[in-house]
């Protein structure tokens, strides 16, 4: 489990990374954040995939424009709590805020 | 096919189909995302192990919405004192000498009779005290402008009615003239060296009157900016009250409110010079709307319109930039509403053209452009005597081309140029009671009143006003009967206008003929290019 733990902790880094690379700098455009929500999923799923760890991964990403508008989500799983995790990865800046979920399911075999 | 990435319907119904080689294959997996049948499957394929599922904890992701703070007031009058009132009583029933410091022991001794048991004479200390306390300031300014009323009138001021009649018993008396001179506003101290840069009357007190000045150049430390209102049924020669402003009232761009309720003479409110609101000189103010719903809307000469609530002035409502046929926005010098209407208006322009346009609509902002004048638009007015027909889509503007033009909101051509002026004129006003008549003043300090049913080459009376130069503003009394004229010296000129000034029924129906006298007068092939414009 600490494994896990472990893990889970370098996937926040990686994820983090990821979004800084990808949206770090730029202001909320909408023509374009669409793209930016696929590239940041695709590419963490890459770098999560590529540490080849025996996981299934899910990962989901959402950005949002600063209006002043509240967003509020909650999520829960049912799965084994020893060797399965998930992390989330806040980001904002002057326009926009950017959360990205992982959730990482063991493969038992 | 896997590798088809995504298809597109671009924006002429072409379909656009984007081939990416497989970069990474996403197998489709068929889920069935009952709980209970995962469940099984758990227990199924993976029954070596005896797993625990749980679940796990709820995470939560909270983004506060942004709080937006709005006042419906920015500023709060003080509340008035209200025993004043009671004190006042007591004031005028004795009587009161000049100086003001012989009066206080003798009031304070009175107030401090009712009060206490013993009286005692005031101390030096707690005579400063009082002199200097707020509520002695506002009952002693409010009970020296009744005093100086008192004083200035002849004969009993609780009958002013008989001072009323005197005066109009003079002003028949002199063989029944148009134009009769009433009397001068003029405050040494206040308006001299200021020229009157605006004028209105009270809806509510037909008898009082606002002139806004602008700097005096000769005393720079007063204050830039002041508003005088003067009564009209009292003979007092001072004003009622004077209010201030540190900036020349209608010179920077701000508009400031005072409220004549609270006892400062400093604006109560003032809106910020932003980018917001106005950045340029605000040469036109207008209230519209109904006495419980109304609207400030103001214009610069940058162009800009923004409606504004009275009770917000930190920002407008709604602001516009007025441009005409998405060019270069219109520098505004004037702007007038017609009677009733709170959405369309009609503006002037330095250019000299003049442009109608509205505040909300699909065709919110400039409509229609008017040319006419060769030199820039001073004044505007709008049609509002109210009567048997319509007249309202009538307006006139006055320019410095010398001329005063007659228009319809229907044609973008002038209906008629009055042309008797010898200089710029600075200002015109339709008479809210007459259909037919306006007044208009020029820099060589006559005043004309031009009747359309008796003669549209030459104003019906005119007069050259002694000891003025140029007069500025003109402004009808609400009932129609006197014209206040605003000078460059500063000095406000009441007029009676005498029977001229009283509408007759037929009036109406005249004027229509008038007009239609004039319009056939025209397309005697005067104005070419006419454009009859889509109401």
């Amino acid at each position: 489990m600490l494994d896990c733990v472990v893990f889970l902790a370098d996937c926040l880094v990686s994820v983090s990374q990821c979004i800084e690379v990808i949206i770090g700098g730029l202001d909320y455009n909408q023509n374009k954040v669409n793209q930016w929500t696929a590239s940041i999923v695709e590419h963490s799923l890459t770098q999560l995939v590529k540490q080849g760890r025996p996981f299934k991964f899910i990962v989901n990403c959402a950005i949002m424009q600063k209006s002043g508008a509240g967003l509020h989500t909650a999520n829960s799983c049912y799965w084994d709590t020893a060797t399965d995790g998930s992390c989330t990865v806040r980001w904002e800046n002057r326009t926009m805020y950017c959360v990205v979920s992982v959730f990482a399911v063991a493969l038992t075999c | 096919v896997d590798y088809v990435r995504s298809v597109d319907y671009l924006m002429y119904g072409l379909i656009c189909v984007v081939l990416a080689p497989p970069a990474a294959v996403f197998r489709t997996l068929q889920w069935d995302t009952d709980p209970s049948a995962l469940q099984l499957q758990a227990d199924s394929e993976l029954g070596r192990r005896m797993h625990r599922l749980g679940a796990s904890k709820i995470v939560q992701i909270d983004f506060v919405p942004k709080e937006l703070v709005t006042y419906t007031k920015e500023t709060q009058t003080p509340s008035a004192a209200h025993q004043s009132e009671e004190e006042e009583e007591d004031e005028e029933s004795s009587e009161l000498k000049a100086s003001p410091q012989t009066d206080q022991p003798e009031e304070e001794g009175e107030a401090e009779d009712s009060k206490e048991a013993h009286p005692r004479e005031l101390t030096e200390e707690e005579r400063e005290q009082i002199l200097h306390s707020e509520d002695f300031l506002v009952f002693f300014e409010r009970s020296v402008s009744v005093v100086e009323r008192a004083l200035a009138e002849e004969g009993d001021i609780f009958f002013d009615y008989s001072g009323r009649d005197l005066e109009d018993k003079e002003g028949d008396m002199q063989g029944g003239s148009n134009l009769s001179f009433n009397r001068v506003f003029h405050d040494d101290h206040w308006s001299k060296h200021r020229v009157v840069t605006c004028l209105d009357w009270s809806p509510q007190y037909p008898e009082l009157m606002v002139a806004s000045y602008n700097s005096n150049e000769d005393a720079p430390h007063e204050p830039d900016g002041i508003a005088l209102v003067w009564n009209m049924k009292f003979k007092k020669t001072t004003p009622e009250y004077t209010f201030h402003c540190q900036s020349s009232v209608m010179s920077v761009g701000q508009i400031v409110l005072w409220d004549n309720r609270s006892h400062r003479r400093t604006p109560v409110q003032r809106t910020p010079l932003s980018a917001a609101a106005h950045t340029h000189p605000v040469y036109c103010v207008n209230v519209v709307g109904t006495q419980n719903a109304n609207n400030l809307i103001t214009v610069s000469t940058d162009g800009k319109m923004c409606s504004w609530s009275l009770d917000m002035l930190s920002q407008p409502q709604e602001s516009m930039e007025l441009v005409y046929n998405k060019s270069k926005p219109v520098a505004v010098t004037g702007m007038a509403f017609p009677a009733g209407d709170v959405n369309n208006y009609v503006v002037g322009s330095e250019e000299g053209m003049v442009y109608s346009a509205s505040r909300h609509g699909s065709k919110a902002g400039i409509a229609e452009m008017f040319e006419g004048h060769q030199g820039p638009v001073t004044g505007i007015s709008c049609h509002n005597a109210v009567g048997t027909v319509d007249f309202s889509h009538l307006f006139i503007t006055s320019s410095f081309d010398w001329t005063v033009k007659l228009w319809s909101i229907k044609h973008n051509k002038p209906l008629y140029s009055f042309e008797d002026n010898a200089d710029y004129v600075y200002d015109v006003s339709w008479s809210p009671v007459h259909p037919a008549l306006f007044a208009s003043v020029d820099g060589m300090g006559r005043l004309d009143l031009w009747n359309l049913n008796n003669d549209t080459e030459v104003p019906t009376a005119s007069v050259t006003i002694e000891g003025a130069c140029a007069l500025n503003r003109v402004r009808w009394a609400s009932g129609g009967r006197e014209v206040a004229v605003g000078d460059s010296e500063g000095r406000v000129w009441i007029y009676d206008v005498g029977e001229l000034a009283v509408p007759h029924p037929e009036d109406w129906s005249h004027f229509a003929r008038t007009l239609v006298e004039i319009r056939a007068n025209r397309g005697d092939g005067e104005e070419e290019g006419a454009v009859e414009l889509p109401a």
